[in-house]
């Protein structure tokens, strides 16, 4: 299940108890897929000492401005583990 | 350093030899081993090294392409280190300005850029670049047409950027396209 | 940190030596060594930044917060 680029996804709503890469703003928020950047072991898994981390695939997620702060025309663009992902329908919105 | 040395400084100071007192003799590590790095540090990485990619991506169009698809093959071709992570180039255009921030802490590529200046680490840019971007632009000076749309990159995982500006007008050599650019341009917060 | 309100105009002018004074220096040196040599790994280091209580976050400089940081990782794992 990878995301190819133009994939629509969304990042955890949810503030889990232990270190995490996703920014709290984006959290909850429908992006679209720029490109896959390799794969890269888990910050959630390093940060507690699980060895060995979980690897996957971390993708250059694109979000536009209006949808995260309600104003502003430029779009965000943030690094996101898979895990941190779910892919929603192209046509939801 | 010059700076006037607090009270409050020589406090953390203190703490800081403390540390290093405890790390040194618990065998984590050695004195030498933390001035070497230190040297190397101040002497390998600095802003030159990307501007260097920058020109030479302006003046040769095969290297601008191989820059834009493999930036850790590009640097390594001009013999800059880039390992444990990877180097995503992006490009200005007359259309699109392109900005970088690390709102999780300060993340960036120290061997293209130097040490972080104060200002990328500052709460205040880290926090606000995502939402206001062009108020940010503002105030270093960098106010866009308005028909510039702005990418703000947040550096969140193991990708590190490098942003190529707008080539500087006029017919220069490849050193002087190099004197030209900031680390302010190679972050996004100066046209060049 | 990102999109959070109230932090008032970037200190653009902030853009000088990479470091203000010599601690700061060694706290870098530090952190690069003991990751290097396996003490703890970035993303520990980072989440042991998160960790610190808010009021000494907030009143704590960038590599004041490198260093309590690391002194807490040091402490947890009893290793110096």
């Amino acid at each position: 299940m990878t995301y190819g680029p133009g994939t629509r996804v969304r990042a955890l709503a949810g503030d889990p108890d232990h270190h995490t890469r996703v920014p709290r703003y984006v959290r909850g928020h429908v992006g679209e897929i720029v490109e896959q950047e390799g794969e890269w072991p888990l910050p959630d898994d390093r940060a507690r000492g699980i060895t060995p981390p979980r690897v996957e695939a971390v993708y250059a997620v694109r979000f536009p401005a209006r949808d995260l702060w309600g104003t502003g025309s430029h779009t965000v663009t943030v690094d996101l583990w898979e895990s941190y992902l779910e892919e929603v329908a192209p046509r939801e919105s | 350093m010059s700076h006037d040395e607090s009270h409050e400084d020589l406090h953390v100071a203190a703490r800081v030899r403390a540390l290093e007192e405890r790390v040194v003799a618990a065998g984590l590590t050695t004195d030498d081993e933390l001035d070497a790095l230190l040297d190397g540090l101040l002497a390998g990485a600095s802003p030159v090294n990307g501007a260097r990619m920058v020109a030479r991506a302006w003046a040769d169009p095969a290297y601008r392409e191989a820059l834009l698809a493999d930036g850790n093959a590009a640097a390594g071709a001009l013999g800059f280190s880039t390992s444990g992570y990877r180097l995503r180039v992006v490009e200005n255009t007359p259309e699109t300005h392109n900005v970088v921030v690390c709102t999780l802490c300060s993340c960036y590529p120290i061997t293209l850029l130097g040490p972080s200046p104060g200002w990328y680490r500052s709460f205040a840019y880290r926090s606000r670049v995502v939402r206001e971007p062009r108020a940010v632009l503002a105030e270093f000076g960098l106010t866009l047409p308005d028909g510039v749309e702005i990418a703000v990159w947040d550096s969140s995982a193991e990708t590190r950027y490098l942003v190529v500006p707008l080539r500087p007008e006029g017919d220069l050599s490849e050193e002087e396209m190099a004197a030209r650019v900031s680390r302010r341009g190679l972050i996004g917060t100066a046209a060049v | 940190m990102g999109g959070q309100d109230g932090f008032g105009p970037v200190p653009v002018g902030d853009d000088g030596a990479p470091f203000q004074a010599d601690w700061e220096a060694k706290v870098f040196a530090l952190s690069r060594a003991l990751r290097r040599n396996g003490a703890f790994n970035l993303d520990e280091m980072r989440d042991a930044i998160e960790r610190i209580p808010p009021e000494d976050y907030l009143a704590a400089s960038y590599y004041e917060r490198w260093l309590i940081a690391m002194e807490m990782i040091l402490a947890e794992k009893g290793l110096a």
